[in-house]
């Protein structure tokens, strides 16, 4: 295993001070769903089980810092901001400490729209929640931010590590990478929340590495072993991994038949299948014991996923897909008459989508910043094209960032298609499409060394200072939001 | 190499340093009026797909106002045409982008020079499928809004907004002690720390670039 260098150090360092910002200016429970997975980790922490109810009835001393937080009343409504005076804010001391030294708090198991997620990172949560208990929901809430920003350092460390095994040759490339990632808003809002997207983005992260490092070195009992790990804690973690299953079978196959070529098949297989048998077992553990307690083998979630399949019609759920993402092509259904999602929903999103999904720039911030987006897309696609030999000689290695990127955007799209046409996009948040965040540190050091000879440092540092300036002005927005 | 990554930094962060200073000159823009209506969610005076649109009578337009906030509910929102008349005579219109999400959505419209009573506020949408929902409150046929030649149930919640008089930097001190509020550990020293976490962040990151660019 080669070192780690100080670099990838500092990067995630910056990455959870970053996130650590984010989770100061946020206020409590307006991120998106943070009440829900708030209420999960207290589900697990007081009762030892996974909630049961995906109601709202949340814990009285939730409730009770809602109420007086006006949580309601700010979400989704941008003018309305937090509280503002001292009064306030006395009350909401006052109730927070007498509910935290109430000896017994009685609820009803529910946890929203997170009661269908699996739990690992919610288990994890359950640590900052007991040390935070004395001081009541708050202070808890507020630690757990600090988890979740700590897994923002792990994801841009690992970005960092995926850049340096994809990019070898560019080591100036590697920290523009990293720093591109840590200054990301997007990423750091999300990691600046209660939510399990940040642990997801660090599990996925940590899997593209370990599959640029194995197409690049081998397929070796460690990394097969570390594929099978990380596969299983997210499926633990969160539902939207599974749509990251396909491209690590995909990934682990293509690795097998080369290392069945190199060392012979029995090698090749055996590598293979203790990744795909780790992976696996948390799963069919899971489903056995729903199967013992006679409910449904995929709990609470098999009924999701059993609406999901038999929702509409195939054909009309794959155009909707496609024209989530791409131009719609001739003879499909319009299914967005007035948007344009690729830019009104992604593009856009990226650049500013924050709080409870209601915070965003002005739109000629979102136009200004089609000038550095494009170039920075340039950028890159020039690398590309000078390396395209390269390219074809590392075809199975990117046909697995295909899949995994492929079957991501199709598991999104699909879980939009429940809502549709009733709510064109209830699904598409930018956020998730975090876990694919490792490809696009990858795009920045391209674009870093498509600038080409001398001008690559420059080129390198402003992306870095771009990403800098979108996180600053970010922050300033969502604090005009709230508290301006 | 050293020089143009020093170089790179001290302008790149120059220029945003300049920009932030201009948007922190600025005045957010703030409530000029509304016509007093609660935007009730549930139900939803009326939801409607494929396109459409409502006209509201009795409006009070202030004067100065410069965007239109419509309460409104859609998850990925269309284009929103809105227009202002005094009897038969147009006052102001605007447009706003789509991709809105949320239960508002504000149009920009030209300042309007004084205040407008008896104003009919109109605003109108194409669309595919997607669903936007009306918000607002039931009241009395009379004075109700109308889509097209039917009545609404009630009136919907619409604000009137303007720029402010006072610059972002003139209202710092009030948002640094807002931002201590409604946490942990209250207190103007949120605001402290949430520049120190971004000039630390910031420190490290321009010593890592000027170390790898020896």
């Amino acid at each position: 295993m080669r070192s780690m260098p100080l670099a990838a150090w500092i990067c995630a360092l910056v990455a959870c001070l970053n996130a650590a910002s984010w989770s100061l200016i946020t206020p409590p429970f307006q991120a998106p769903d943070e009440q829900a997975h708030f209420a999960y980790v207290e589900q697990l922490a007081r009762n030892g089980r996974l909630p049961t109810s995906s109601t709202q009835e949340f814990a009285p001393d939730e409730q009770l810092a809602f109420e007086d937080l006006d949580v309601a009343g700010v979400s989704l409504q941008p003018q309305h901001h937090t509280i503002a005076s001292e009064a306030q804010q006395r009350k909401l001391e006052g109730d927070m400490a007498r509910v935290a030294a109430a000896s017994s708090i009685s609820d009803k198991g529910a946890a929203g729209v997170a009661a269908s997620q699996p739990p690992l990172y919610y288990t994890l949560e359950v640590i900052p929640y007991a040390v935070g208990a004395g001081g009541g929901v708050l202070d808890q809430l507020a630690l757990m931010r600090l988890l979740s920003a700590l897994m923002c350092g792990v994801t841009v460390l690992f970005v960092f590590l995926f850049v340096r095994e994809a990019l070898p040759a560019a080591p100036r490339a590697w920290t523009v990478a990293g720093l591109g990632a840590a200054f990301m808003p997007a990423l750091a809002s999300i990691c600046g929340a209660v939510n399990p997207d940040a642990m997801l983005c660090a599990l996925s992260a940590a899997i593209f590495y370990c599959f640029a490092r194995a197409f690049k070195s081998g397929l070796t009992p460690r990394v097969a072993v570390a594929i099978g790990v990380l596969t299983a804690a997210g499926l633990l973690t969160k539902l939207n991994f599974l749509g990251l299953v396909p491209g690590v079978v995909l990934g682990l196959a293509l690795l097998a038949r080369r290392t069945a070529q190199e060392l012979g098949p029995r090698a090749g297989v055996r590598a293979a299948a203790s990744a795909f048998a780790i992976a696996a077992l948390p799963a069919c553990v899971y489903v056995l014991a729903n199967l013992i307690s006679h409910h449904h083998a995929l709990g609470i979630a098999g009924g999701v996923i059993g609406f999901t399949v038999s929702h509409r019609s195939i054909s009309g759920e794959l155009s909707y897909i496609w024209q989530l993402y791409l131009p719609r092509l001739p003879g499909m259904r319009v299914d967005f008459a007035d948007i344009s999602p690729p830019r009104d929903l992604w593009f856009n999103g990226f650049v500013g989508d924050y709080g409870f999904e209601d915070t965003f720039f002005p739109r000629w911030v979102d136009n200004l910043a089609l000038i550095p987006a494009l170039a920075i897309a340039a950028l890159a696609g020039r690398e590309l094209c000078l390396r395209r030999r390269e390219l074809t000689r590392r075809a199975a290695e990117l046909a697995t960032y295909l899949t995994l990127t492929v079957g991501l955007l199709v598991l999104v799209g699909a879980s939009a298609y429940l809502s549709f046409p009733s709510e064109a996009a209830a699904f598409p948040e930018p956020r998730y499409l975090l876990p694919l965040i490792p490809l696009f540190g990858g795009v920045l050091a391209l674009a870093a060394r498509g600038a080409g000879g001398r001008w690559s440092t420059a080129a390198g540092v402003l992306i870095v200072v771009l990403f800098f300036a979108h996180d600053l002005v970010s922050q300033l927005q969502v604090i005009a939001r709230y508290y301006g | 190499m050293m020089r143009g990554a020093r170089v790179a930094i001290v302008g790149g962060l120059a220029l945003t340093a300049i920009a932030a200073a201009i948007v922190l000159s600025g005045s957010p823009q703030v409530l000029a009026g509304s016509n007093g209506v609660a935007a009730v969610i549930y139900p939803p005076l009326a939801s409607v797909s494929g396109g459409g649109g409502a006209c509201q009578p009795d409006e009070t337009v202030p004067a100065g106002s410069s965007a239109i906030r419509l309460s409104l509910e859609a998850s990925a929102g269309p284009r929103i045409a809105v227009t202002v008349h005094s009897g038969a005579t147009l006052i102001a219109h605007g447009e706003s982008a789509p991709g809105w999400l949320g239960r508002v959505v504000t149009v920009p419209i030209e300042p309007i020079d004084s205040t407008v009573h008896q104003a009919t506020v109109c605003f109108s949408f194409t669309g595919a499928d997607e669903r936007v929902s009306l918000l607002g409150v039931r009241t009395p046929r009379q004075g109700a809004a109308t889509s097209g030649a039917r009545t609404l149930p009630g009136r919907i919640a619409i604000e009137y907004l303007h720029a402010g008089s006072s610059s972002w930097w003139s209202l710092a001190s009030e948002v640094a002690r807002r931002l201590g509020l409604g946490r942990a550990w209250a207190g103007t020293w949120v605001a402290v720390m949430v520049a120190a976490l971004m000039a630390a962040g910031l420190a490290l990151a321009s010593w890592l670039i000027l170390r790898e660019a020896r």
